[in-house]
């Protein structure tokens, strides 16, 4: 159970972010290439050394430190997103004279931020991820120096982030006064089931508020489209998948006691209601006016994040971890659409810029279109059975009007989704941007999302079982 | 734990917490008070941002260089360093062994930093 070799995950990621600062101090400048790669292996190392603790339960320091199922299921997402992320910016930094050394190393503190936020269930640890994974977005956010909108994204994502980290603490003081107690296992056993204690309330609000932060729920989400809009592309792509999934499964796992159906928790459930509903509604329609295809996937991931609340909401685990596992394939691959769109360090991503796409670079603007549908949520995509799995779950549970307006609101988000498709295809003038396709990196990792996408959308069995494995095998409350 | 001490814990936060919103609505009633009792005569002249005759010699602020912020991010380095020592040095003797390899671990992730900082130029004035 206490492994010390459990912790190679992380201890792979960390020991390769500070060999690329260090070769970035001392190496030789025509050897960058070696950045990326050391990168790049330490990512999939820790896929691996992660997976091979798959069934064992294998943890460390007193507990707080849990590698189990869902953990690795995770953390191999995590590495995945990485991974993708790192082979799109290749060229993408290159063009915008990005420091490799300092992005790669961040990039890879961010995700072993992640990585601790997911494997630990302990309240202060997974504060200490979050603070792991927000210090080095605010800096990833800012990496264009030059661009105006980038350092504006770094300033407003940094107070934001602080502010909200510091609901996040005080909420943390108000539970531990209630439970006296950080671990999530003693709270739920602390927590008299008729009691409604109104110091816990008030903690539980504020500790949502503060991933309600990182996962951009409507009250909550005023820094999502300036940030999306004005941090580099990749990292764009990086933290509406990773920040994400994490604040979403660090949230199923402390709501899970409070959430069981025998106990009717009414406050908590309303809170999460009017959240889910306000998100979905407020994230679509103000979607619908937006004009610069980057700002629009910021308002689309807002969206996404209320059809994840509702899964949250019936603490439907397998629907909840198929859904970020999809939208990692969409979201990832939309954007690696605009990292195409962006050639020489310029970013044409206004919806004009998409005029006449089909003919100017056919292959892209097929590839965009299967993303645009899966993200709408149509059939054969993963977008279709992500969405269906957790709305048929919460209408089991018997909360149909909830998905009234989920489904009302996914048939709004259908007009600017396909909007872009009708400019790609449809469009009489056809811009004058020439678009090369060239980057075969880029193009595999469009391709191998496309794959994705339609795999977990037609034959979604083999990895549904693994999902549903991981999931049963949380302890029982 | 006692059960009296946590219900004291919980009523004196409770009265803190009262306290501070008392006193967050006192505040913010003051801020509006002023606009609200206050006489408001203005002129062009009084809504110039330079209000007292001469205009200003020089239009717009020119850039400067910061350069203490490196400085005080380094400090910070060291500083939040040591605070990390003291709690580390009154369990040292319960689990000397622990306690050294991973303040050893700590403070290489640290010095690695420095190296960094200091091979980018960090330290240079100019």
């Amino acid at each position: 159970m206490n492994e010390f070799a459990s912790l190679s995950p992380l201890l792979i990621l960390v020991g390769a972010s500070l060999i690329i600062l260090l070769l970035e101090a001392f190496g030789q400048w025509s050897k960058r290439w070696l950045h990326s790669l050391i990168a790049l292996a330490s990512l999939g190392g820790c896929a691996i050394f992660a997976a091979t603790f798959w069934g064992k339960g294998a943890g460390y320091f007193q507990g707080t430190y849990t590698l189990d199922n869902i953990a690795i299921l995770m953390t191999v997402l995590f590495s995945l997103a990485g991974f993708l992320v790192i082979l799109v910016s290749l060229s993408y930094m290159i063009q915008h004279g990005f420091n490799r050394g300092e992005y790669f190393s961040l990039l890879l503190f961010a995700v072993s931020g992640l990585i601790i936020m997911t494997t630990s269930e302990d309240l202060i640890v997974i504060f200490l991820g979050l603070e792991t994974l927000s210090v080095a977005s605010y800096v990833l956010a800012g990496l264009k120096k030059e661009d105006e909108k980038s350092s504006e994204a770094a300033i407003k994502y940094f107070l934001l982030g602080s502010l909200a980290s510091s609901f996040l603490v005080l909420g943390l003081a108000f539970i531990f006064i209630h439970s006296q107690s950080f671990s999530l296992k003693e709270i739920s056993f602390v927590i008299d089931k008729s009691e409604n204690s109104p110091l816990f309330l008030i903690g539980f609000s504020l500790v949502l508020i503060g991933f309600g932060f990182k996962v951009a729920l409507v009250p909550f989400h005023m820094w999502t489209p300036d940030v999306y809009q004005g941090a580099p592309t990749p990292i764009t792509a990086f933290f509406s998948v990773g920040p994400k999934a994490a604040g979403f499964l660090v949230l199923f796992r402390l709501l899970r006691p409070f959430l069981e159906p025998i106990f009717s928790r009414q406050n908590l459930q309303i809170i999460l209601w009017l959240l889910s509903a306000l998100t979905m509604i407020v994230g679509n329609l103000v979607a619908l006016r937006q004009k610069n295809v980057k700002r629009l996937l910021a308002y689309s991931s807002i969206a996404h994040a209320g059809y994840l609340t509702i899964a949250l909401m019936t603490q439907d685990g397998q629907g909840l971890i198929f859904y970020l596992l999809a939208y990692l394939f969409m979201n990832i691959g939309a954007f690696s659409i605009l990292i195409a769109l962006s050639p020489n360090g310029q970013e044409f991503h206004e919806l004009d810029d998409f005029n006449g796409l089909a003919t100017r670079a056919p292959w892209l603007a097929a590839s965009m279109s299967v993303f645009l549908v899966s993200l709408a949520g149509f059939p054969p995509t993963a977008g279709f059975l992500a969405k269906f799995y957790v709305f048929s779950t919460a209408v089991r549970q018997g909360y149909t009007g909830l998905v009234i307006i989920a489904v009302l609101t996914s048939l709004i988000s259908v007009f600017y989704y396909l909007r872009i498709i009708v400019h790609m295809y449809m469009s009489k003038q056809i811009s004058k941007i020439t678009i090369k396709a060239d980057d075969p990196i880029l193009l595999v990792v469009i391709f191998f999302c496309l794959y994705g996408v339609l795999q977990l959308g037609l034959f979604p069995g083999r990895v549904l079982t693994l999902i549903q494995k991981a999931v049963l095998s949380l302890p029982p409350l | 734990m006692d059960k009296i001490f946590r219900l004291n814990i919980k009523t004196t936060v409770i009265e803190l917490f009262l306290v501070f919103i008392v006193f967050g609505l006192v505040g913010v009633l003051l801020l509006f008070l002023n606009a609200l009792l206050g006489p408001k005569r203005t002129n062009p002249l009084k809504e110039k941002p330079f209000e007292c005759g001469s205009p200003y010699l020089q239009k717009d602020i020119n850039p400067f260089p910061v350069k203490f912020y490196l400085v005080a991010f380094l400090f910070l380095l060291f500083d939040v360093e040591v605070v990390f020592f003291f709690p580390w040095a009154l369990v040292f003797r319960d689990m000397a062994g622990t306690a050294l390899i991973i303040m050893a671990a700590y403070l290489a992730v640290l010095i690695l930093g420095l190296i960094y900082a200091w091979k980018t130029g960090a330290f240079e004035w100019d």
